[in-house]
């Protein structure tokens, strides 16, 4: 038996996916070049500073927030921010009245070329079976306390709509320019978990 | 027919995705505002519609237009397309009277999957 | 189907723990499961709505215990098999084989 000291035999997934990629490479099925861009796109060219943009020009604009909570995939799409699994938007709007929060209890349904893929919480098992049922008390674990007065509306992606949420403005950030605003923005807030928090007092504007 | 997909078009992928809106004109079951209530339905096949809406009461919020029907498209058995609609339930018709009194959820629901409360 | 994937509302699965600033992909193999995944979608081996539906046929048990993208490795090797790609005795001799080259 040859010694290959300078590796443990693979895992069992790294087996697997080795054997299927390939089987499918050798028939001419997929191209790797093509895989490799594939995987570097959404590595290293797509995530939620995209959403970010789309946030912070809505703070600024409000025809482009109108247009926005109108017809999300127009809009957004203005931005460059368009295809898959970002086909057919809808952005909602937290306010006074409402905090909107997403998920996709069946699957791990994510607008991504706003967020790009989807942390790993949110496609396991306790958000998917919580948040519908408890959305306080999950939002609780992130940190955010969503007062009494105000609704919470849980969004669960069964279908093709991807949802993402517009968060409120927070005090603090008048005359800001919009790449100052996005910076503010994370992805939590984007799905709901989490509110923009007003900047640290004496934040340079 | 499937194709390959080359490294030049992967952008082109990335950027068009794959809607699964039918642009076709396909009358709707329902009109916001009404009253539905979801099928009490159990399928051994692909379908969308999560147990813990099944049996219950919404009100249609939205209708988002024509899209293909995954319970018939997982199975080779066409399209079916067919309106969706956003359905908006509260927290206590799906989770009982202890939910809470104010707030509420959202699903998506095909057509095929609600029936109209008169 | 009625299967462990639908999860909505069901107790006992703990807290959510989300990890901070987390890679977009753990593992080297996890790249390219997703990879070929969305090549192979994008290239029409299969459908979103059959993608899904072999997830749900994983079974519970296996579900449950595995990570997100095993569950995507686990649909890769049933429907490309079942839609005629591969068959089962080539990628059973492809993992024999690699497996050999390896120890």
């Amino acid at each position: 038996m040859p010694d290959h000291s300078h590796t443990a035999p693979p895992s069992d997934p790294e087996l697997r996916i080795k054997a299927l990629e390939s089987l499918l490479v050798e028939k001419q099925l997929i191209d790797p070049d093509a895989v490799d861009a594939i995987i570097e796109t959404y590595e290293t060219k797509i995530g939620p500073r995209n959403g970010a943009k789309v946030i912070a020009r809505a703070w600024v604009d409000p025809e482009y927030k109108a247009r926005l909570l109108a017809d999300g995939t127009k809009a957004i799409a203005e931005l460059g921010f368009t295809g898959v699994q970002g086909e057919d938007m809808v952005v909602v709007e937290n306010t006074d009245e409402v905090h909107n929060v997403v998920v996709c209890t069946l699957c791990s349904c994510y607008p991504w070329p706003t967020l790009g893929l989807p942390p790993v919480w949110y496609k396991a098992a306790p958000y998917r079976a919580r948040l519908v049922r408890d959305p306080r008390g999950v939002l609780l674990e992130f940190g955010t306390r969503i007062s009494d007065d105000v609704e919470v509306r849980v969004w669960d992606s069964n279908a093709e709509m991807r949802y993402l949420v517009l968060p409120q403005r927070p005090a603090g950030t008048e005359g800001w320019t919009e790449e100052q605003l996005a910076a503010l923005v994370s992805r939590d807030a984007m799905i709901g978990t989490a509110i923009v928090q007003p900047p640290a007092q004496g934040a340079a504007s | 027919m499937p194709v390959v997909v080359t490294k030049d078009f992967v952008p082109e992928l990335v950027r068009t995705g794959g809607s699964t809106r039918v642009h076709k004109a396909v009358a709707p079951r329902f009109r916001v505002g009404d009253h539905v209530l979801v099928r009490n339905i159990h399928p051994e096949h692909h379908t969308r519609l999560p147990r813990y809406a099944r049996g219950k009461r919404g009100i249609v919020d939205q209708d988002h237009g024509v899209f293909v029907f995954p319970d018939t498209s997982a199975h080779e058995q066409g399209e079916k397309p067919q309106h969706v609609y956003s359905v908006r339930f509260t927290a206590r018709e799906l989770w009982g009277p202890q939910a809470s009194e104010r707030d509420t959820l959202r699903l998506d629901l095909w057509d095929d999957y609600l029936d109209l409360v008169v | 189907m009625n299967g462990v994937h639908d999860l909505g509302g069901m107790h006992g699965f703990g807290p959510v723990n989300p990890e901070p600033n987390e890679p977009v992909f753990h593992h080297e193999w996890e790249r390219r499961v997703f990879g070929v995944a969305i090549a192979g979608f994008g290239g029409g081996l299969y459908n979103v709505d059959q993608f899904r539906h072999a997830i749900e046929r994983m079974g519970a048990v296996a579900y449950l215990s595995s990570s997100y993208y095993e569950h995507w490795l686990s649909m890769l090797e049933t429907l490309l098999i079942e839609r005629g790609a591969i068959t089962k005795q080539e990628l059973d001799g492809r993992r024999e084989q690699l497996s050999r080259g390896a120890k």
